[in-house]
């Protein structure tokens, strides 16, 4: 890999596998943009109750997937699902590196007793399963965006702490930063400029992973009933409500699982393909 | 003389299509017959370890023998299968590889690991094989064999792991032997024991002996013949002593000129005032001492090199000095200021005096910064406008060697000895009253080497530097010492003008030192010649 | 000897803090709001007369240093109250359902184990091959799968399309392992991937090291480098990470038992939470944080006893 590589371009030299990865990502990421443009019905309008995938719509219109128990069109779910699915996951795992990163440059850098307090404080909250940990924060806190956006950064923070710190205390230990301290260098500077940039490659590859963990997470949580509060279309939500029909009707929970699916394989192929990448440059 | 043991016929060993050559080994032709050590030496990249393998039947890597024959006795090793090739590794041709703890299992007792060669070449039953270990390692002169035997290799020194694996290799009195650098990592006076002790089982088993290595001193020690190796090919092959005084090839004389001489060139004494005072610095590590009160003077315009094996405290002095680790106690002024006692802003200022050069070229230079931008903000740390401290850095990079193009680049784009200028041009962008070169020769080969020490000499002629020069090599600090210091166990055994120490030294230590350096007589033959 | 007990009771201090914190962090979380506690065990609909009463005769009124105490001191002491949704003793509810997840984490564990050792040994066996590429592709796509659309997946090709197993497992009629094929094959596919992708990352390394090399110019043959030489150090590594995977099969089993309404802690712990039940909710998470610390300090553990540079005494004499 040379240095001139740029993203883009880095991209273009991904293997096939990582290509399909970065497809069904991109793909997810624009239905999730222009679900009102692409969703052939309002996702909350009852139409005709449980019909088959290809029915015709009474007012004109395919419902290509079926509609569920109320009769609401399931494409335009699934399209509409994309929305929290997606946002959340992306946001609540940025929040989650925000802090991740920062405690964890922190501690792998300066060690002694800042790192012995964080990483204590870090096995602590690792020690709980992670759906534990969030039906226990939900249960206090009531469901809604903010408290999942909550519970999953509480919950992902510590492993992407312990990543960053380990990488942090590998890189501290590298000539380079002996070099900017005996130069007088600020610590913040060291951690902008020499730590940070090395960590880059590997931290990118646990994102995009961390963003599928996610994903899958606020989709339990949905399947679980301790997500969004209905009638908001979620993948999760609705293998939910057509778990208990499934047997007779199947087209009301394959779809949303397909969905999610190819969506967390999408981001774990791209991982995947970077991280081969990184190792390769 | 007698039929050759080993005889390699125009070898190739072609290498993947697009790198800078088309082969790893090149048209190579050798003999090595019983009783012989026959040295190849060369350069890194020379394809030297990559023979090696192919005697063994086992080229590392995806590489291919495109052409050329090896045989071993009566045995062409190029006609066998796999499995025939198997029979004949580590029964009739044996490999003492390079790194002796890597190279044995972590997690199996050394016993059992020697015991395994007889498990796969003979058929004697379990004691009889322990028997014969115990007897391996016994005649290895490793005291307590039953202990050594019962021992993980992580419990055992870098000497002891390598008689053990000595020992593996002679179980099964094989007619070769190939020795892969197999003192390179270990430390002067061990390496001295293990040569010794390869010439005395050529004395007594008479196998023949194929010995890889990229240093000239181990070659004077222990070659009957030579030959020299280069981008893959064979430039020269004769008798040890004539291809040591008399080398034929511009490329051996070369590497004859390059390697440092044990006889120090003669100095002026310097006079100016001193550019660093340190007493009494300790460093203490739980209940270990790194370093026992290490008092050191060094004035403007003069080397002191500082010489020790490994874990003599030598790199804790460095790092001491620049402030990367803190000492537990002493002093150390440059320019009259206590280094040590400073903190906080105060220490951020003042640091710019002291200034170090690092061992390792591809760990001492981030990766993801431009060449230019480390130089410069080096600078403006120091105290420089940016500006001044940009025109500066350009100047450095001329200074060292490096031409301005340089300025954008990323290190990557340089080799092991560039990589190393570009440390020198930033830490002389500091502007230091004392620069630290801390084993910063010691990863390249011995021409770079050569270059990298004539550079530091120049730099201290032009700019009066006081410099802090960091080894194990002892014929390097002959080279660039004025004055010489010996640590061993973390404190200064022996101190004074490098002819002198090199000469009469005093203590029993700097006598070992100078008795297991190898190759000693090459070095006069070199000054002479 | 003595270093080895040293050890342990690190270990077991190590242990007792954080469960300690954890106590505190869980109780912090659920009964910092005492209006909430009373909101919750006393239902909606409850008067504010009714719920201050209850407040003051359950001791709720005191500070809250007393009160974690109290609740701390009965825990250890087994006493762990009354499901306000049950109506029955936590304790007694609890322990048949955790035998219940035990023998589907069991199940799932003993099917995953060996075929994540066996795919991630020959794949990491060869780096780069046909086989450890697919094998890495079937392992990234398995574990990138939520568990509950595994469920379905699976459901609808072996309960739906071919009949051929029952879609829920419910054990109405006592254990039966026609029941318990699904949920343990969802928990099985979910975690094998990972760790066969960590046994071969493990693997793929210890083949590149000089020792391997040194075993095959010793004449060993390729079976028995990888029998003798690799196995034993490549499995270290493993070996923890199938112990550290616990609380993600606690988090599978959840969902699981949902899926398949399997009578087992998760739906406990399900129950618990959609019907506000707080003391449960409290009891399950500690059980959890419990299972989990104990089997990283048994992970921690096996990994020292099995790699001979990390156990006391084991580093260089000198």
């Amino acid at each position: 890999m040379t240095p001139a590589m740029t993203p883009a371009r880095r991209l273009m030299v991904l293997k096939p596998s990582a290509m399909i990865g970065l497809f069904l990502v991109a793909g997810w990421l624009l239905v999730a943009a222009l679900a009102p443009w692409l969703a052939p019905f309002d996702p909350l309008t009852s139409l005709t109750p449980l019909a088959s995938p290809g029915t015709h719509a009474p007012g004109g219109g395919i419902f290509w997937l079926g509609t569920d128990l109320l009769g609401r069109d399931i494409l335009s779910r699934v399209i509409y699902g994309a929305r929290p699915v997606v946002g959340l996951s992306v946001l609540a795992t940025s929040t989650a590196y925000l802090v991740g990163v920062s405690a964890g440059l922190a501690a792998g850098y300066f060690r002694g007793a800042t790192d012995a307090i964080l990483s204590f404080l870090a096995s602590v909250v690792l020690s709980f399963p992670v759906l534990v940990l969030y039906i226990v924060v939900i249960v206090a806190l009531g469901a809604s965006y903010a408290n999942v956006v909550l519970a999953v950064t509480f919950g992902s923070a510590p492993a992407i702490f312990r990543i960053v710190r380990a990488i942090a205390l590998d890189i501290a230990g590298r000539d380079y930063v002996a070099a900017s301290q005996a130069q007088g260098e600020r610590a913040h500077r060291i951690l902008i400029q020499d730590i940070l940039p090395n960590a880059a490659p590997p931290l990118l590859v646990d994102f995009c992973l961390r963003i599928g963990y996610s994903a899958i997470t606020i989709g339990a949580l949905g399947f679980l009933g301790l997500g969004l509060p209905p009638p908001t279309p979620d993948w999760g939500g609705m293998v939910a409500e057509g778990r208990a029909m499934a047997l007779a009707f199947p087209h009301l929970v394959i779809f949303p699982c397909l969905a999610i699916s190819s969506l967390v394989v999408g981001l774990s192929l791209l991982a995947d393909g970077l991280n081969a990448e990184g190792r390769r440059g | 003389m007698a039929e050759p043991i080993l005889r390699v016929e125009h070898l190739s060993i072609a290498l993947p299509a697009g790198g800078d050559r088309a082969h790893a080994v090149e048209d190579v032709s050798l003999t090595v017959h019983r009783g012989e050590i026959v040295c190849v030496v060369g350069e890194s990249g020379s394809g030297k370890s990559m023979l090696a393998g192919a005697v063994m039947g086992a080229i590392p890597g995806d590489l291919a023998r495109t052409a050329g024959r090896i045989r071993l006795g009566e045995i062409d090793l190029t006609a066998l299968s796999e499995p025939e090739l198997r029979q004949i590794r580590g029964n009739r041709v044996a490999m003492i590889p390079q790194e002796p703890m890597a190279a044995l299992n972590p997690v199996v007792r050394v016993g059992r690991q020697i015991e395994e060669v007889f498990a796969l070449h003979t058929k004697l039953s379990a004691q009889e094989r322990s028997i014969r270990a115990l007897g391996l390692l016994a005649d290895m002169h490793l005291s307590d064999p039953e202990r050594i035997a019962r021992s993980y290799p992580s419990q055992l020194s870098g000497g002891q792991c390598q008689r053990v694996v000595i020992a593996m290799a002679l179980a099964m009195e094989p007619d070769l032997l190939i020795a892969d650098e197999p003192t390179t990592a270990l430390d002067v006076t061990t390496q001295a024991q293990i040569l010794k002790l390869i010439r005395d089982l050529r004395e007594t088993h008479g196998h023949g002996i194929l010995f890889i290595t990229h240093d000239v001193g181990v070659v004077a020690e222990i070659a009957d013949r030579v030959l020299v190796m280069r981008r893959g090919q064979l430039v020269e092959a004769g008798e040890a002593r004539q291809v040591l005084t008399a080398p034929t090839h511009p490329y051996t004389r070369e590497l004859m000129a390059a390697a440092p001489s044990m006889t120090p060139p003669p100095h002026r004494p310097v006079v100016g005032e001193h550019a660093l005072v340190a007493r009494g610095l300790t460093k203490i590590y739980g209940a270990r001492q790194a370093l026992g009160g290490v008092d050191l003077e060094i004035r403007r315009g003069e080397t002191l090199a500082v010489v020790g094996e490994s874990g003599s405290g030598k790199s804790t002095l460095a790092r001491i000095l620049v402030r990367v680790i803190a000492a537990s106690a002493g002093e150390a002024r440059v320019a009259g200021v206590d280094m040590l006692a400073l903190k906080g802003d105060a220490l951020r200022e003042a640091r710019c005096a002291v200034q170090m050069v690092f061992q390792d070229p591809f760990g001492s230079l981030n990766p993801r910064r431009r060449v230019g931008d480390m130089i410069v903000r080096a600078g403006v740390l120091a105290g420089a406008k940016p500006a001044e401290a940009r025109a500066r850095a350009e100047e450095l990079l001329e200074l060292v060697g490096l031409s301005k193009a340089a300025f954008h680049r990323r290190p990557a784009a340089f080799s092991g000895g560039q990589r190393q200028r570009i440390g020198i041009a930033r830490a002389l962008a500091a502007n230091p009253d004392l620069l630290i070169a801390d084993e910063s020769v010691s990863a390249l080969d011995v021409s770079v080497q050569a270059q990298i020490l004539d550079l530091l000499r120049d730099l201290q002629d032009r700019l009066g530097l006081a410099i802090l020069f960091i080894t194990h090599d002892l014929r390097v600090a002959a080279q660039m010492g004025h004055r010489i210091a010996v640590m061993q166990h973390g404190v200064v055994v022996e101190t004074g003008p490098a002819a002198e120490v090199l000469t009469r030294p005093a203590h029993p230590y700097t006598q070992a030192l100078l008795a297991a350096a190898p190759g000693r007589e090459l070095g006069t033959a070199t000054v002479v010649g | 000897m003595r270093e080895t007990l040293a050890d342990l009771a690190r270990r077991l201090g190590g242990l007792a803090l954080t469960m300690l914190v954890v106590s505190f962090l869980v109780f912090l979380t659920l009964e910092f709001n005492v209006e909430g506690v009373a909101v919750k065990v006393l239902g909606q609909f409850s008067t504010p007369d009714q719920r201050q009463a209850w407040l003051s005769e359950n001791g709720y009124l005191d500070p809250f240093a007393i009160r974690y105490l109290r609740w701390l001191l009965d825990f250890v002491r087994g006493h762990w109250g009354t499901s306000t949704y049950y109506h029955e003793d936590i304790l007694k509810l609890i322990l048949p359902r955790l035998g219940a997840s035990a023998i589907l984490a069991g199940g799932g564990l003993l099917v995953m184990i060996p075929m994540s050792l066996i795919l991630g040994v020959a794949a990491g066996a060869k780096e780069g091959s046909a086989l450890d590429r697919s094998i890495s592709l079937v392992s990234i796509i398995t574990t990138s799968i939520p568990e509950f659309a595994t469920a379905v997946f699976l459901s609808a090709v072996f309960v739906i399309g071919l009949g051929w197993l029952p879609g829920v497992s419910t054990m109405a009629a006592g254990l039966s392992l026609r029941e318990l094929i699904l949920p343990v094959s969802v928990l099985a596919l979910a975690s094998t991937g990972y760790i066969a992708r960590m046994t071969r990352a493990s693997m793929a390394e210890v083949m590149a090291q000089p020792y391997i090399r040194m075993a095959r110019l010793k004449g060993a043959s390729p079976a028995r480098i990888i029998l003798a030489h690799a196995l034993r150090n490549a499995l270290i590594t493993p070996v923890t990470v199938i112990m550290l995977q616990i609380p993600w099969i606690l988090s599978g089993v959840i969902v699981v038992e949902v899926f398949f309404a399997y009578r087992g802690f998760g739906t406990l712990l399900y129950q618990a939470s959609l019907n506000a039940d707080v003391y449960l909710v409290e009891a399950c998470a500690m059980v959890s944080v419990l299972t989990v610390v104990v089997s990283q300090t048994i992970a921690d553990l096996i990994y020292v006893r099995l790699d001979p540079r990390l156990s006391p005494g084991g580093g260089r004499h000198s």
